[in-house]
């Protein structure tokens, strides 16, 4: 075990950071548990879940199960495509494969303003205006992240195991599944999470995409708070936005746990 | 070389290719739809109107207009500046620090912090803007719990120190990325090599510094890019906290290319801004991929 | 094999989606939110009526403008679309909506809509869409604070020294917002149409638009002109020169909420905005009675510079408005539901439920309506309003007059201001679509 652990110093300075960290939500908090809501920052003389109620009374549920849909689909989607390319791009010396990658990075750049209208007609075309539309469009959007990201990781698995895998007889697909994947599996977590909240916090492309409002995921749902004038509830949107990212907290710690049973602590053999 | 002699790889080389048939394709799709986006920064194409539809090529006229209008060149000063500030210097040597502290600690502790900065980073952007304003409003946070008990008079934030409470809303939403990346390259450091080196008498400190930190160089340098690039285009935070305001105090690019091609409706003149932008973080990324080099 | 699943699954839902498509007519509506109160009653009415379906879209407001363009653009759109009325003119001149005058002259309520009002909806003189309501605007003013500064009420200002004048005193008198006038991009199109709009046209004579951003005839915007100079002079004065008002309010995360409190704390002074505020300066929905709202404030029209011949008083007009794709499947029933929505016993009940201002005689004349004391004064100021410059282009201009305001609060000189908009008109319109007045 690593007994490297911090000293009473490092906790306490820790603690400080986080509360330091956490004290703006008193606003989310405060807002989201008072019923009279008004946007300040102020002590509620009441207090109640109404507004809970509220965030969950409209179509919420549906927009829930959307944004699961959407947010797990892209994140999948992502990594399934990104596993396959990114192994041979990790293990065969293809030349440039570095400045390619980079390059296509770097052309994500271009605002998706630019891209929108060139992929919605697509869309139309292919008869993809719907859930499945914005999942291989968000895929699309995050493929060139996700790849430069997956090789990193699997540059690291020392490639002596899977020699040694291989002269004991395995296959390269058992080779891949039992020696790769496991290796990176904090590095696959990481690319799975980061697709799966940038796809659970995307307004445009569902807003745009559906044709029914039965489609909508919560990112859009947060905004029937905003009313015309500039007539905000706060009321609404804080309660809606804790709901809104509660889950995606709740997948990360589903995820967490499932990460430290794997490769941290086990010894790698040079 | 030494890769292509592996045999469950040369041996395989169908397979594989095949594997990466899905990426190319869509890859593809991805280089067809940013072509367009190139495209449309030579010509006068517009959001709405006759000329979203009939526009025509305008050559380098809009290139041009970066440097003979107002707005382009200023916007990149301020971009730099919160890029730097806010992506360089916060969120990545925060989320390095934290990533290294976190560790060794005992997993109470660790997960209190990381659902505070994971709480940053999954709350949507606009809610994270009115949080932040709420918190340095006359009224907020800040001044109620420390301005005003240490007897001074509530400070209207925003209108006097924008550009600085911006940088620090954006570090507080996105540390949580750099610190999850660098939690799992450090996770890929083999104890072996750490355990080695503490027998050998290295310090903490020193651990990281010559031990940790070379081993997770790729990802050092791929986060710097991704970050950079994030924060260069990033804007629904600053947008909707300022508008870019007071005046031009915190209009980014992002901002300023937000207005061209949403407001004014100019898409042709946001593509061209956009590809400047483009070119300069292509710039910033040659440095970062020295990093990437070893350095034997 | 992932390429085949992919490939496999594309068609599967491509066919799903053929096979769901209608084979019988049905209307299909797309509309923002927080219209629901008007359209959903008129959406049961036309279905009981017609027994046909209609397939309502209901979106936030947010991302609406772009989704709409994108829509009629693909040829996605609903068969009948609400919009902001600057749209119109945009979509109309690139053949997306429909001609509505055939239609409207089969319809016997057609004859109570304001002519001014149908000019917002209208592109080279047909009617493509109707409005939902209308609005005027005006200066608020704080009563408390201006008994503080000794300024007698009510205050009835003849031109702008009137307004600076009043400005200066409630700064003397420790008013923190004393002249609250919209300026800047975070005001998006509040800083054209309650400010600078509103000052423009008493600026100079109307005669040949010179008190305009757009010269009608020949539509050519205009690039310099004494009035915009004018205009500019005043926003430099009043946040630059003189001081007369810090500009945070203008770049507030919530401006609304960030002037009710400011209202709320008695630090606002004037404030130029519209007659939403009768409510909205509380709260939209919920606001107080009429006898605490006439107790905290009260409201004047804008009036013109005070230049020889300009306007006495000024007012611009906006508003939301509802039209037909040009390729709906079924013209006439998409039609239908427009008058359906807009059938009077529906129209009304909304108009007076949420104190909107009617864009029609036979609401703005009955009863109900002239019981409401504030709606009755402030309809007066319609009958004299003009409309955006319902021209393709508007929003560009507008976004460039934003911009000039944001430079102006920044302390640039009216000169350069003038010289950056002008350039930028230029390059937007060409050299032969943009004139100077002298």
């Amino acid at each position: 075990m690593d007994n490297t652990g911090p000293s009473r110093l490092t906790a306490i300075a820790l603690a400080f950071m986080a509360v330091i960290w956490v004290s703006p939500f008193s606003w989310l908090i405060l807002n989201a548990f008072n019923p009279l809501s008004t946007g300040q920052l102020e002590i509620p003389k009441a207090f109640g879940f109404d507004n809970f109620g509220l965030a969950v009374s409209g179509n919420a549920g549906r927009q829930f199960i959307n944004s699961l849909i959407i947010a797990a689909g892209t994140a999948t989607l992502s990594v399934v495509v990104g596993i396959s390319a990114a192994y041979p791009l990790s293990r065969l010396r293809i030349p440039g494969r570095n400045a390619l990658l980079w390059t296509l990075v770097l052309l994500r750049m271009l605002p998706s303003a630019g891209v929108l209208v060139p992929l919605y007609f697509a869309a139309q075309r292919s008869g993809l205006l719907n859930q499945l539309g914005v999942i291989i469009a968000l895929t699309i959007l995050n493929l060139p992240f996700t790849l430069l990201l997956l090789k990193n990781f699997f540059d690291t698995v020392p490639i002596e195991l899977e020699e040694a895998a291989y002269v004991e007889g395995a296959s390269l697909l058992q080779i891949v599944t039992k020696i790769v994947l496991p290796m990176s599996r904090a590095g696959i977590a990481v690319v799975w999470f980061f697709s799966f909240t940038g796809a659970w916090n995307e307004f445009l492309l569902p807003l745009i995409f559906a044709r029914v409002q039965d489609a909508f995921p919560m990112s859009v749902g947060l905004y029937a708070a905003f009313g015309q004038q500039g007539a905000i509830n706060y009321g609404f949107l804080t309660a809606f936005s804790i709901l809104y990212a509660a889950p995606a907290i709740g997948v990360y710690f589903l995820l967490r746990r499932n990460m430290n049973t794997g490769f941290a602590g086990v010894g790698v053999k040079g | 070389m030494r890769n292509q002699a592996n045999p469950w790889l040369t041996g395989n080389l169908f397979v594989l290719v095949l594997g990466m048939l899905p990426a190319i394709v869509l890859i593809g799709a991805l280089l067809y739809f940013t072509a367009w986006a190139f495209a449309f920064s030579f010509t006068d194409l517009a959001l709405v109107g006759r000329k979203s539809v009939e526009w025509s090529w305008v050559g380098l006229e809009n290139f041009e207009r970066l440097f003979t209008r107002r707005g382009f060149l200023e916007s990149l000063w301020t971009t730099v500046i919160f890029v730097f500030f806010s992506a360089i210097v916060g969120q990545s040597v925060l989320g390095f620090l934290l990533a290294a502290t976190l560790r060794g600690t005992q997993s109470t502790i660790r997960s209190v912090v990381e659902v505070c900065i994971m709480l940053g980073w999954l709350l949507p952007d606009i809610v994270a803007a009115f949080l932040w304003s709420a918190t340095t409003s006359q009224t907020g946070l800040i001044n109620q719990l420390i301005v005003v008990p240490l007897g001074f008079r509530p400070i209207n934030f925003i209108n006097e120190y924008a550009l600085p409470i911006v940088t620090v809303a954006n570090i507080w939403k996105g540390t949580a990325w750099s610190y999850l990346l660098f939690s799992a390259a450090l996770d890929s450091v083999s104890r072996e090599v750490v355990e080695a080196a503490k027998v050998d008498g290295a310090t903490p400190f020193q651990r990281i510094w010559l031990v940790q930190l070379p081993i997770i160089r790729p990802h050092i340098a791929t986060n710097m890019l991704f970050i950079t690039i994030w924060t260069f285009t990033y804007f629904p935070l600053i947008f909707a906290m300022t508008g870019g305001g007071p005046g031009r105090q915190t209009e980014t690019l992002a901002v300023f290319l937000y207005n061209q091609s949403f407001a004014r409706g100019n898409l042709g003149f946001g593509s061209a801004i956009s590809v400047a932008m483009l070119a300069i973080v292509g710039v910033l990324s040659l440095f970062y991929l020295r990093l990437l080099r070893e350095p034997k | 094999m992932l390429r085949r699943g992919f490939l496999t699954t594309v068609a599967a839902v491509s066919l799903m989606a053929a096979s769901a498509l209608p084979t019988q007519a049905e209307v299909s509506f797309m509309y923002p939110e927080w219209l629901s109160a008007l359209v959903e009653p008129g959406i049961a009415a036309f279905q009981t009526e017609t027994g046909e379906t209609v397939k309502a879209i209901k979106l936030p407001g947010q991302g609406y403008d772009q989704r709409i363009a994108l829509d009629l653009s693909a040829g996605t759109a609903a068969d009948v679309n609400v919009m902001d009325s600057f749209m119109v003119s945009e979509l109309a001149s690139a053949g997306y909506l429909l001609p509505l005058d055939e239609q409207l002259k089969g319809w016997d309520q057609f004859q109570y809509y304001m002519p001014g009002l149908l000019e917002v909806a209208s592109y080279q003189g047909k009617v493509y869409a109707l409005p939902t309501d209308t609005d005027v605007r005006m200066l608020w003013y704080d009563l408390s604070n201006f008994a503080k500064a000794g300024i007698p009420t009510p205050w009835e200002p003849k031109n702008w020294a009137d307004i600076l004048d009043a400005a200066q005193k409630l700064k003397d008198a420790g008013v923190q917002y004393p002249f609250q006038l919209p300026a800047g991009t975070k005001q998006a199109e509040a800083a054209t149409m309650q400010g600078v709009y509103m000052a423009l046209l008493g600026a100079d004579v109307p005669e040949g638009d010179r008190n305009r951003l757009l010269k009608r005839d020949t539509n050519q915007w205009i690039g310099d002109s004494p009035a915009l100079r004018r205009t500019f002079d005043l926003y430099a004065k009043v946040y630059a020169e003189d001081k007369l008002n810090p500009a945070d309010l203008n770049y507030a995360t919530d401006i609304g909420a960030a002037v009710r409190s400011a209202l709320a704390n008695d630090q606002l002074g004037i404030l130029a905005s519209g007659s939403w505020e009768d409510a909205c300066l509380w709260d939209c929905n919920n606001p107080p009675s009429r006898e605490v709202r006439d107790a905290e404030v009260a409201w004047t029209p804008w009036p013109g510079s005070g230049e020889p011949g300009t306007k006495k008083t000024t007012n611009i007009s906006g508003g939301w408005t509802i039209g037909v794709n040009a390729n709906a499947s079924d013209k006439d029933l998409a039609f239908k539901l427009v008058t359906a929505i807009f059938d009077e016993g529906n129209f009304k009940a909304w108009t007076l439920a949420t104190h909107r201002m009617a864009v029609r005689t036979d609401i703005s004349e009955s009863k109900e309506y002239m019981a409401d004391p504030f709606l009755a004064k402030a309809t007066a100021l319609a009958a004299d309003t003009t409309g955006r410059d319902t021209v393709p282009g508007y929003q560009t201009v507008s976004a460039l007059i934003q911009q000039a305001t944001s430079d102006l609060v920044d302390g640039v000189s009216v000169d350069e201001v003038i010289q950056t908009y002008h350039d930028a008109l230029v390059d937007e319109f060409g050299k032969e679509n943009v004139v100077t007045y002298e």
